[in-house]
Formats: C-alpha cells, structure tokens, sequence
C-alpha cells in the first residue's frame, strides 16, 4: 500500500505530520533492506543527494521511481543521523526552487533534521525563494516553522539580520504574519526598529486587532525605541509566542541525543511572566519591572560616544560580563531588586544618582507600608512578607543594607510591637551600618530596650542574635577596611583614618555595653533561661576575639550580670562556654598586649580591662578550682551569717568542679568508675591530687574544649602536680 | 577623645571616598550611608529630626498676580486639589515638556486600551495631554519651576472650534523648599516634592505611574497634620485684616461612641481679635516691619488654644481631645485627608510653601 502512495496523497496528509513519517519511515525500512542487497559500490546517499542537486525542473513527479527511492535514502538518513549541512543546503534548495513542482516540497522540509548545524546561506536563499516561486502558503507557512524549530542551530544570523527588511515584508501575509513575527522577534536588533515597520505593524493591528504576535513584536520594539511605540500587555497575552508543536521536534531531539550533541535550548521565546494580578490600588510594595530609559535626549551626550546595552537584554551572566561597561540602568532602579542578574550590576553600580533612586523608591515604598496610619502591611502581610524576603535577599547578596531601610527602621522601631514580620525586621535590623555612637542611644537603644522587656523570651533571643550579626557585620566591614588601609595608606592623610577607626571604636563599644546591660537585666527578668544564657554567650563569642578575628583593638568584659549567671548555671555547656570565652579573652589581651610592646603603636587596651578580666579569672579560679567561693573580694557576697544559716556543710566548695550543681553529675559518675566497689561516695575525695587529674582528663574526654582550654592557659601545670591550690594568671 | 569624635561626623569624607572608589566602593558607600550621609544629604530625618518649621512668616497678599499669567493662576484657585508627594524625579527636563506629553498621552492611550499598540507621538483620539511651565511661580533660587499637567478630552464628534474639555490637571510644584535639602541633591534631580491633582481618579494613577516610570520617582498621598491645619486657621486668620476672611470654620472629630464631629464656625472679627490679643508683644511692637511678619509657633498654639477653651466655656466639650479635620476660610480651606483648595490667588504662595514643607518633611531620605 505504502508503494501506491501517490504524491498527491503525500501532500493531502502533509497537514498530519506524524502518519506520514512513520508511514515512510516504515516503508523507508524495506527499501534499505533492498538497498543493501543491491549492494553498489558508491555510497547512495551521496548519489541521491547528487540526483537531487541535479534533477531538472519540470521532471514529472507522477511515478517517477527513481525520485521516491532518493527521497526514501534521505528520510532515512535524516531520520537516524540527521542531515549534513551540505545535504540539508542540496535538499532545501531542491524543495524551495519547486524543480519538481510543490508536491515533495512538503516531503523533503519534514525531513530536514539537522545533524550539526543549518548553513545560514542556505536558509538566506530559501527565504529569496518564498517570494520568487509559487509556493503554496501552507507550505510556506511550514519551511517558517522549520526556520523557528531549528533557528538556534543556524550558524550564524548576520546576513538573515541584513535581510530583516525583506522578512518583515512578509507581515502583511495573513497566514504567515504570527510566523514572520516569531522569526522577526527573534533577529531584531536596536537598529531594525524603524518608524515606517512600526506604522506597519501599527496598522496591521489596527486591521487585526488585538494579535498576541504582534504584540510581542511590538513589545519589543518598545524594549528598544519606548520614545516610538508604548503599550501595555494584558495578563491574558503575557504567555509569550506559541510554541508551535512542530513536526521536527521529536525527531530532532532523538537525533540530537544519538549524536551526543547537547539538546538546543528550546525555541519558543517567552516573554518573562510578571507577577500575578493585584487586587489593591496602591501598590507600593512591588517591584517594578525592568524597563529601558524612554528619554534619551536627556542623556545623548554620554551615550554618543559609546553604544549603550539596557539592562533589559542582558540574559546571562556570561553576557552581563561582556557588556558590563556599557549597561544602561534601567528606568526604575527600584526593579534591579527583582533580578538576581541585575544584582549582580548593583554591586558594581557606582553612580551615586543611581544609588540615591534606589534609595528613594524603597524608602518611600516602606514608609508608605509600614508607617502609615492605615497600617497597609498589617494587612498585607504576605505581600509585605515577600518584599521584606526580597529586599533581605537583595541586602545578603550585596552583603550591605540600604541608607533607606536604615532610616526606615529607625523610625519603624519606635511603633513596633515586635511581633509583626519579626524575622524581616530582626533581619534588616542586624544588617545596619555603623551608626556613630552619639546616635546610637537614640535611634537604637531607646526603642529596642522597650521593646526588648516587654516581649517574650523569643524575642529577646531573637534581638540578641540580630544585634550579634550586626556586630559581626560590623567588624567583618572594620576588618576589610582597615586592611584596606594598610595597603594604600600613602594615599591617605592618617588623621583621617585615625580619627574614624575611634569613633568606629566607640560605635562598637557603646553596642557591646548596650547588649550587656540588656543581657544582665534580661536574664534576671528570664531566671537566667539557659536559652537566652546561651544567645548572650554567642554574642559574647564575638566580643571576646574582636582583636585576633577582626583586628579592632577593642576589648571589652561582659558585666557581672552576664558572667555570674555563666559561672553558676546549671547546664554544664553554659560554663564550658563562659571558660571558652574566658580562655579567648585571655589570648586576646596577651597578643595585644605584645603587640604593643612591639610596634609601640598608640593604641592600648585600658588597665580597667585587664584588671576586670584578671579579676574574673581570680573569680573563676577560685570558684572552680580552689574551693573558696564567698570569699571577701568577691562580687558575689553574702553575710557570714546567712551562709550560716542556710546549713550548706562548706559552703566554699559547693561551687568547684565537683560540687558545681553542672558538674556533680560528672563527678557522681566518676566516683562510681573510680571506686566502683565504694558503699559511700564521698565526692570530696577526689580533691586529691591523683584523682583530680584523672577527673579533669575525664571532664575534658566528654568535650568540655572550652574548661580545657581555659585550665591549659590560666593554671600552670605545678599547680596541678601540687595540691590544686593556688593559681596563675596573665601580667 | 571627644574631640576626635566630633569630627567624625563633620568631617566631609568626600575627597577620600573619591579617592578610593574604585577599591573600596561598597565599604565606602556604606560608610558614608551611616556617618558621611548625614552631612552631605542633611536632613537625614532619622539622624536628625526634621521638624515643621516653628516660625514663618506671615502670608502677605503678594504680587503674584504679577508675575503669572492670570490664565495660569485661574487654573490654580478656585478648585480642590488632592495632594500627594513626590520623590525627586531623575533627568526631568523642564526643557523637554513638549516631548513628555507626546509619550504621556501614548501611554494612557496604551493603558486604556490594554493589548493595543500605540504609536508615540501618533494623533491620539480620545485625550490631548500638555505639559507646560507655570512661570513665575518660584520664590527661592533652589526651587525648580512649577509643571503643570493638563488633559483635555477630544470627544469624538466635537466640532473644530469647539472648546476642548479639560478632564484632569496635576501640578508638580516647590515654593521657598529649603534650601539645604534641595542643594544636597545631585544635579540629575528635579525636586518638585509637592503634587497636586484635579479629575478622574484613573488619569491620577495613570499620570502617577507614567512618572514613576519615566523619572523613577514614587507618588504617595501626603496628608495635611494636626498642626499644619493649625498652622492654615492661624495664617488665614492672619490675613483677615488685607481681605476679609468672612468666617472661620473648623471642623473637629470627638473620639466618642457614637463619634461626634464639631463643626465651629467664628465670626471673623471675634478671630482677628482673639488672633491679635496672642501674638507677641515684642513682635507687634517691633519697629521693622520685617520681624512683625513673624509668625511663631507658639502664638498658634495660643490661639488655637483660645478658641478650644471658648468653646469649652459654652458647650463643656474639651476640643483639645479631638482630631482637627479640617479648616476653611473664605480664602481657602485644608483637609486632613490631604485635600487644598485656595480660593483667593493672593496667598497662593503662602499655602504652596507650607504644603511643600509638608511634603519635604515626608521624603525617605
């Protein structure tokens, strides 16, 4: 039957692209098999490739068997390896010339499965031929459906750019205007866009209406000239233009996938979905979208002398580098927030105008949502959920906040309950630039106290970790800075330098005191909740390595309300830690104080510091170690008399690594693997010295590092082979 | 110490960060966000607080009609403007007003007809958009000139000499802005921070989003305050000896269950009396005429205090409790609901200046 098949069949079924090739690729089976068996010695592909370059015009199509066997060898080839580039120019060449009229025109374009690449002058010249021959439109419509499927497989599209004019004035083509304009769409350029093809396209609409094809042309052509044409795409059109299910595709790809080539990236180009509709009037809480600068007069002088790419066309990173010296900002600054491309250019953006726009648009947009009086994010909160995570997102990446958003929270502080977007706002709060310290009382202290001890527990931990990356941030900004300085200090006058690393300084300590006053009250407010114990030891984990970590030569001591509640908590991890941060302090003061003897440098850490830290080891030393807690000197001092009336036995002791209510459990435990065959524990008895230090080499087996570190440092080691009495400390 | 401290803040970190820009921009840039910000753009409200000025001078019926078009100033009084404030606009062109309404008008075309094309500059048939210069409106050399926007209808069957409709007008404008704010500003920026806008709600958005796309700037409604309306009762009443003010009407709103609203209207010689029995007797007797033209803050309050306290002698209902909503005067009247209408010409600068104060004081940065 597949024998019979007529050509003029062929040309009826053309419009079900599928039946016809299974149909063939079918019958092309049994006439390889003949193929072979003929055996000849010349390849026959090349000899029917040859038949096709060579036919006449006008050799009938009607039972002519040699045709059917040529066609057959090449859907054969196409179909399992794809054409060559020579063999796809010979063989559309051969159908858009119609020598053998338009019937195996229809068959020969579905064949055409590139293997490599498409020769663009072989496209080039079948794009002459839609206007020479009398091709039948909807095989016309077909070879354009061919040039979108395998357009990105073109090697090239300089000389179809130099033809635009010619493709465009296909348009007016009913059937082949959605197709021209797909194709157009894809080879415009800045300099294609002209008045006379916008009037064309304009009256084109006019005639066609609403067309979502000529819309997206449209809409680009605003992407280039917005001082020619304006419009506005509803929702409905913004799907992009239609990807058309073409006949090639399947075949393509299992081409494609057999030769090992990486699959084209996929056709049908799509015009970027916005954000869905908005049901609310006033929508400051959205990002605009990118779009390119319409008055360019205003700014002809800059752009003259050097060809500018609006950000709106960059797609990729690759090509963002390649054109990163000639970007144009875009209308609204405040879209470069929605793009993580355009984030990329924010952060080499160094136009102050362009920052201070940015600025504008967000600060407006935050006042207006959070500030007003009818409250707008209240009820919006998931709106303004999504802004603040995109503009947290924005801030991470630059790695810096915004002025606007500082002085946003500001006053945003001063109304908030600490409840509403808490961890947005905690957020934007730790990423706050330096703030000089005569500010710092006002601007933050005051609002975050009142809130901070009328909230939760939540939520003062939660400050508490916000304020530690603020912190962090801004040693991490101090210590780039001033290596900064090192490097290029010829060009700068010292003074300067000098003058901000101390008011740097005192921002810094001014914080570092504001978290200790909140720490010592809230723990007493909390009873000491090991929770919030343990964000405060965090904060001053950070504190205590401000000099080795970030060279500032800044140190300041926790408060007495901070360390004590360290010192006797009842979590063993809590003290390991204070003895961690101790052990780090200690480290710190000693390289400082070398340091200064060194390079005999100005600055140096005040004697009230080393007397408050060597006061606290003493402390710590003799609590832990020395069995003499309530000894006068002390913070911590009660009246002999109440010590004695609480009926403690020694109550010296009852703070020691043994009796420490975070360690006895340690010490039960050790009592029993020491002497497992002892009735009575005695706890006291591994005060002496043999067991003690087995008892410490047991704490520091269950990953007390902290207790270790601090012992090694601050206890010398003919303390430990002595009776565990007396011990060292630094200066 | 100390010292050293204070000059930190004062010293203009500019020179360095020019310097170093190319190293170090965003450590700069931030660096000059939290100290160097404060000095360059200095009315950071956050860093320090920007507050209504406390003293004015008093609104003299000015020679304005002198100086603008009496066609310009028509458009101006006599009707309610809605306003709103506005951010500085970047690369506004007063030069380039003929080419905005061309884009303008393609873009409300663009938008009310969504999915249709439109050709800038193309003949629109439904509106006609101009933009034109209000000249002689401004009073400080920092003040950029005043725009206004108009948009008339073309109905489809009008004759040509028939009169087109004017559907919607907006007014971009800056009287006496201060100084210091508007001179921190880069030179790309146009700051007209006060808008007002006449007609259909719709035109109002689409106009707004035209300029937010087109000059990046954000549009927000900037509400008259409490004070600011105070400051309007006490200004007019002011005048009453120039042009009569006819009534003073000011309209309270009681926070009660159910809510009551005041409306308290005085006889405005009882308020030029009360007005002139508070004001400072230094002032009042000074001899320049300059210092007499001041208006302090506290002479408001006295004032206003004044009028609560007499109506709190006749109906037992402390004002002071309540919202002020709005005041009226025969020369104009304010809402709090950011609503102006100046119905005299002469003191058209006066109430722009004010209103420009409010809306600078609403700026982010």
């Amino acid at each position: 039957m597949a024998a019979t098949l007529s050509p003029s069949d062929l040309d009826q079924s053309s419009q079900s692209g599928h039946s016809v090739s299974s149909r063939s690729s079918n019958r092309s089976l049994r006439v390889a098999e003949k193929e072979r068996r003929k055996n000849e010695a010349e390849d026959p592909f090349v000899l029917a490739l040859k038949y096709f370059s060579d036919v006449e015009a006008g050799t009938p199509v009607i039972g002519n068997d040699e045709l059917d066997r040529n066609l057959v060898l090449v859907e054969k080839v196409a179909y399992s390896r794809g054409l060559s580039p020579e063999a796809i120019s010979v063989m559309l060449e051969f159908a858009m010339s119609l020598r053998m009229g338009s019937s195996p025109c229809v068959r020969v374009l579905k064949c055409l499965i590139p293997a490599t690449v498409v020769p663009q002058e072989a496209v080039v010249r079948a794009v002459v031929w839609l206007s020479v021959g009398k091709i039948p439109i909807s095989t016309q419509v077909l070879f354009i459906k061919w040039v979108l499927t395998v357009f990105d497989m073109i090697d090239a599209k300089d000389q179809l750019r130099s033809i635009y004019g010619f493709i465009f004035s296909f348009v007016t083509e009913e059937n082949l205007c959605p197709f021209i304009c797909h194709l157009l769409y894809l080879l415009t350029r800045k300099e294609s866009v002209r008045v006379f093809r916008v009037r064309k396209l304009l009256e084109l609409q006019s005639k066609l209406g609403r067309q979502p094809f000529l819309l997206h042309l449209l809409s680009l052509y605003k992407v280039f000239c917005p001082e020619l044409v304006t419009l506005s795409i509803p929702s409905r059109m913004r799907s992009g233009f239609k990807n058309h299910i073409s006949p090639w595709k399947s075949a393509l790809i299992a081409v494609q996938k057999r030769n090992g080539l990486q699959v084209a990236p996929s056709v049908g180009l799509t015009v970027k979905e916005k954000t869905g509709s908005r049901k609310r009037k006033h929508c400051q809480l959205e990002l605009p979208a990118l779009s390119s600068v319409v008055n360019k007069e205003a700014q002809a002088e800059r752009s003259s002398s050097r060809r500018v790419v609006p950000l709106v066309h960059i797609h990729s990173f690759p090509q963002l580098l390649e054109n990163i010296h000639r970007i144009e900002l875009p209308a609204q600054m405040g879209s470069l927030l929605g793009s993580s491309l355009a984030l990329q250019y924010l952060d080499c953006v160094q136009e102050e105008s362009a920052l201070l726009r940015l600025n504008f648009w967000l600060g407006c947009a935050l006042h207006e949502e959070f500030l007003c009086s009818d409250g707008g994010a209240v009820q919006n909160s998931e709106e303004a959920l999504q802004f603040l995570k995109d503009l947290l997102a924005a801030q991470h990446f630059l790695q810096e906040g915004f002025s606007s958003s500082d002085t946003f929270l500001y006053k945003f502080l001063n109304i908030w309950d600490g409840s509403l977007l808490r961890p947005q706002v905690l957020g934007l709060l730790s990423n706050i630039p330096v703030v000089p310290s005569s500010q710092m009382g006002r601007l933050l202290f005051e609002p975050l106290t009142q809130i901070f001890f009328t909230s939760s527990l939540f939520f003062k931990c939660g400050l508490m970790e916000s304020l530690n990356n603020m912190l962090l941030k801004w040693l991490t900004w101090h210590s780039v800075y001033a290596l900064e300085d090192d490097l290029d200090i010829s060009l700068n006058s010292h003074t300067s330098i000098n003058i901000t690393l101390s008011g740097f300084k005192d921002s810094v300590m001014e914080l570092v005191h504001f978290v200790g006053r909140l720490a010592s009250v809230g723990l007493q407010l909390e009873g000491c909740h090991s929770l919030l114990l343990s964000f405060v030891l965090d904060f001053y984990e950070t504190v205590c390595d401000t000099f080795l970590k970030f060279g500032l030569p800044l140190v300041v001591m926790p408060p007495p309300g901070v360390f004590y509640p360290a010192l006797l908590a009842t979590d063993p991890a809590s003290v390991d830690r204070l003895a961690y941060i101790m052990h780090r302090y200690k480290v710190n003061l000693t390289s400082a104080k070398s340091q200064e003897k060194l390079t005999e440098q100005a600055f140096h850490i005040s004697r009230q510091t080393f007397r408050e830290f060597n006061h606290y080891v003493v402390v710590m030393v003799n609590c832990l170690w020395n069995s003499k807690m309530f000894q006068p000197g002390v913070d911590v001092q009660l009246g002999e008399e109440l010590l004695l009336r609480s009926k403690v036995p020694q109550h010296w002791c009852r703070f020691d690594l043994i009796h420490h209510p975070a360690f006895m459990n340690y010490a039960v435990d050790f009592h029993q693997r020491c002497w497992p065959d002892r009735k009575d524990m005695d706890l006291s008895s591994i005060k002496h010295s043999k067991p003690w230090s087995w008892y410490l080499e047991y704490l520091f087996t269950q990953g007390f590092d902290g207790l270790r570190d601090f012992v090694q440092s601050n206890i010398s080691r003919q303390v430990i082979a002595g009776d565990g009495q007396g011990d060292s400390q630094p200066r | 110490m100390e010292r050293a401290h204070t000059s930190v803040t004062r010293t203009p970190l500019t020179s360095v960060v020019v310097q170093r820009r190319s190293k170090s921009r965003s450590y700069r840039l931030s660096y000059r966000s939290c100290l160097g910000a404060a000095s360059r753009l200095g009315l950071t409200p956050a860093l320090t607080a920007r507050r209504l000025n406390t003293s004015r001078k008093a609104p003299r019926s000015h020679n304005i009609k002198e100086k603008v078009t009496p066609e310009h100033l028509a458009l101006l009084v006599k009707t309610e403007w809605q306003l709103f404030y506005v951010t500085p606009l970047y690369q506004f062109r007063h030069t380039q007003l003929k080419s905005y309404a061309r884009q303008l008008s393609a873009f409300i075309a663009a938008e009310r007809q969504q999915g249709l094309a439109v050709e800038v500059g193309g003949p629109q048939n439904s509106f006609k958009v101009s933009l034109s210069v209000v000249q002689g409106m401004t009073e400080a050399d920092a003040d950029a000139e005043t725009v206004l926007i108009q948009i008339h209808s073309k109905p489809l069957f009008a004759s040509q000499d028939e009169p087109k409709k004017s559907v919607w007008s907006g007014l971009l404008t800056c009287i006496n802005g201060n100084p210091e704010y508007l001179q921190s500003l880069p030179k790309d920026f146009t700051c007209l921070p006060l808008f007002g806008s006449r007609g259909v709600e719709n035109l109002s958005s689409l106009v707004k989003s035209w300029f937010q796309r087109t000059f990046d700037c954000s549009f927000a409604p900037l509400e008259i305050s409490h004070t600011s309306l105070q400051w309007f009762a006490a200004l007019w009443t002011n005048c009453h000896t120039e042009s009569d003010i006819q009534h003073l009407k000011m309209l309270w709103t009681l926070p009660v269950v159910p809510p009551l609203q005041v409306t308290y209207t005085v006889n405005p010689h009882d308020a030029w009396e009360l007005w002139s029995s508070v004001r400072n007797p230094s002032q009042k007797k000074g001899d320049g005429a300059e210092e007499a033209d001041c208006i302090d803050f506290e002479e408001v309050m006295r004032f206003m205090q004044g009028l609560k306290s007499h109506f709190y002698r006749h109906f037992r209902l402390d004002l002071s409790a309540g919202a002020l909503d709005q005041v009226s005067t025969a020369l104009g009247s304010a809402k709090s609901s950011g609503k102006i209408k100046m119905s005299s010409s002469r003191y058209v600068t006066a109430i722009l200046t004010l209103l420009t104060e409010c809306a600078l004081l609403k700026m982010p940065i």
